[in-house]
């Protein structure tokens, strides 16, 4: 990817060759997650470039980018970048978001594992250009590997002298710490994850104060997620340019996409945005091995989409998404197929998020934890009735946008979506208690 | 029995990650107890007291924590302590058929011991995992992934024997220098979405 290579046009494909995969481009290669071959790919180049241009101009460029947080909600990098207020006298922090606990998403995973330096580059130019001079890695329990690579990989920026006082002999201070979660999806809310990281219940806090101006300690942070922080490395690294030569229109970059359900290979692929989901799916994943009935396209909190040509010759961006009914999200498509009921599909996740539910507000504890979870167990025991499906209705008209964080408007995702596309199902279910469909016997020997 | 009495650098070494305030030290909680648990698979009522007398905090405060997230436990479980994820992905792959299998094979529900006391079994929610579902943690170890019967059937032989459980990470990215793997294209030489869209 030489920087002279900026295309005239834009890269909206894979099979582009002028694509090249950056996030994931070092995956793969023996030992890719040490510091030597970190560096001999060309590693804390990034970092040198931001000292050399100054904080100011590297947030310039996270603007001028185009980039979108990759955590999901997808607010611009660069604008929360600037946020941060400049001379407060104040400690500043930033947080890596690594709680990947969305399901359907695997991606930040792997980021860590194999090529944990570019997260940490991304972290240290993300902190000289904030001010801060100190960062916390918020891991998810279960991640054993990911938070050994990471805390090997600082140990060996420590010891090379790009983590530390005066890095690089740039005069800027910078340290980072892991901090393991305990399984608790909440704990991926920014605010939640604070709560967690200061020790106490996770539960997520007002906004405002917007946690640049009291975040962590009271004191200004900005909290990004793992392939954010990655993306800011090759952002720095080749210009805003080269980036927003790939992508769409109001879409730019690059954007891991992850894939799994009943798919010849499920797993991560890294495609530009606006790559449409036949060619995930079938040029990338190498097709489904089954009929498949719906898509969720961006982890389970993004409404489901259907099975139909329209849908997967859908570039997958934000607006083109959005456009569909659906949302990004995190980029981790969920194929369901023909053959497992769609009503058991949707308790899943129901029982996911009920699971998941904090307990902090009514709507949600009651709401989703409480009644939603039990109509979706008496609907796949066969036990339902009629004018279940218009109560499970009414309920969500109660709780979305009545909740204190987004956790209860995701579980409604999954609802409405399959209410909406699949209402034969529910009303089949209903009338003869029993599904259409089976649940999965795919269980291989 | 308190468990950091004589582990005095491991506590500075928490202590140093957080700010050197009343706040900074009431962030080495989690830490805290993951050591505790580590060590003995539980953490015991007089560790949590302990616990809370380190960070300046009261039992029941670290239990309130304690009791949010699924991770830690107050009672033991088993030597190994299986931990099936029952999300979407996994589920479409197969973890209810994995679950019960294993149900019958150890001959406990969510919660017990075997009697052995090697085996525990719990469900949980998606692991971080899809790609390489069905999937189970064991223990704090690690994951065993793409699951199949043969599988689960010898790493249980093996446990049952003595052996240490290693983890079984498949990472499934596809990249070939620099570039990534199209299945397909390979297969079939060609472009699949330019092709007539399956039909099964
Ligand atoms: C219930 C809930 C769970 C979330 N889980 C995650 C997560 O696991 N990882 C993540 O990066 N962001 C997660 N987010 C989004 C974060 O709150 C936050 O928007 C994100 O970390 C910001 O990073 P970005 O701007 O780089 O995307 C979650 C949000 C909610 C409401
Ligand atoms: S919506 Fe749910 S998760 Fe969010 S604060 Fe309310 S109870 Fe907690
Ligand atoms: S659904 Fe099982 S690991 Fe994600």
């Amino acid at each position: 990817m030489p920087d002279t290579l900026i295309p005239p046009k834009p890269i909206t494909s894979a099979l582009d060759s002028r694509f090249k995969p950056s996030l994931y481009a070092r995956v793969g290669i023996p030992n890719s997650f040490s510091l030597e071959s970190y560096q001999a790919g060309g590693g804390y180049q990034a970092l040198r470039r931001a000292f050399a241009i100054g904080n100011d101009a590297v947030i310039d460029e996270m603007k001028k980018s185009g980039l979108r947080g990759r955590g999901g909600a997808g607010f611009p990098t660069g604008l929360k970048w600037s946020f941060m207020p400049l001379k407060d006298g104040k400690q500043h922090y930033v947080i890596c978001n690594a709680d990947e606990s969305e399901p359907g998403s695997f991606k930040d995973r792997y980021l860590m594992t194999e090529d944990p330096h570019q997260m940490l580059e991304g972290m240290i130019i993300a902190g000289f250009a904030m001010r801060a001079s100190m960062g916390y890695i918020y891991i998810r329990g279960e991640y054993v590997l990911a938070a050994e690579r990471v805390w090997a990989a600082i140990h060996d920026a420590r010891v090379a002298g790009l983590l530390g006082k005066n890095i690089l002999g740039s005069g800027f201070d910078f340290d980072l710490q892991v901090h393991r979660g305990a399984g608790a999806y909440i704990c991926g809310e920014e605010t939640a994850l604070m709560n967690s990281l200061e020790g106490l219940r996770a539960n997520p806090r007002l906004k405002p104060p917007f946690p640049a101006q009291a975040g962590i300690y009271g004191l200004p942070t900005t909290i990004n997620n793992v392939e954010s922080f990655c993306a800011a490395t090759q952002i720095i690294r080749y210009g805003w340019e080269w980036y927003s030569s790939m992508g769409t229109e109001k879409s730019k970059g690059n954007k891991l996409f992850q894939i799994s359900g009943p798919v010849q290979r499920p797993g991560v692929f890294e495609l530009p945005l606006g790559a449409t989901f036949r060619e995930m799916i079938f040029d990338f994943a190498g097709g489904p091995l089954e009929p498949i009935k719906a898509i969720i396209p961006g982890g389970s909190s993004t409404p489901m989409m259907p099975w139909t040509d329209t849908v997967l010759d859908a570039p997958m961006d934000y607006e083109s998404i959005t456009a569909q009914g659906s949302m990004l999200g995190t980029g981790g498509l969920i194929l369901i197929p023909q053959n497992y009921c769609i009503v058991n599909a949707t308790w899943n996740l129901v029982r996911f998020y009920a699971h998941e539910s904090c307990g902090k507000c009514t709507p949600c504890r009651e709401g989703i934890g409480g009644w939603m979870v039990k109509m979706y167990e008496k609907l796949v025991r066969g036990q339902g009735k009629p004018g279940d499906v218009e109560l499970i209705l009414d309920m969500s008209d109660n709780i979305g946008g009545k909740s204190f964080c987004a956790l209860a408007d995701a579980c409604l995702g999954p609802v409405l979506s399959s209410i909406k596309l699949f209402r034969s199902e529910y009303d089949y279910l209903i009338a003869n208690g029993k599904s259409q469909y089976g649940g999965s016997s795919r269980w291989a020997d | 029995m308190l468990y950091f009495t004589d582990k005095q650098t491991q506590l500075a070494d928490i202590f140093s990650r957080y700010p050197h305030t009343e706040q900074g030290r009431r962030s080495a909680l989690m830490p805290l107890l993951r050591e505790v648990q580590n060590a003995l698979g539980h953490v015991p009522e007089e560790n949590i007291a302990e616990i809370a007398a380190l960070i300046g905090s009261t039992a029941t405060e670290v239990k309130s924590v304690m009791s949010f997230y699924s991770t830690y436990h107050t009672t033991p479980t088993g030597k190994w302590h299986l931990q099936v994820c029952a999300t979407l992905s996994c589920a479409i792959a197969g973890s209810d058929e994995l679950w019960d299998y294993l149900v019958d094979e150890l001959g406990i529900g969510a919660g017990e011991v075997t009697p052995d006391g090697l085996f525990s079994i719990q469900k949980v929610e998606c692991l971080g995992s899809c790609g390489t579902a069905p999937m189970i943690q064991v223990s704090d170890v690690g994951f065993s992934e793409c699951i199949t019967r043969r599988k689960m059937r010898t790493q249980l032989e093996q446990l049952r024997a003595g052996a240490n459980y290693l983890p079984d990470t498949v990472v499934p990215v596809f990249i070939q220098d620099g570039q990534q793997l199209n299945a397909l294209e390979q297969k079939i030489g060609g472009k699949y979405s330019e092709l007539e869209p399956l039909k099964f």
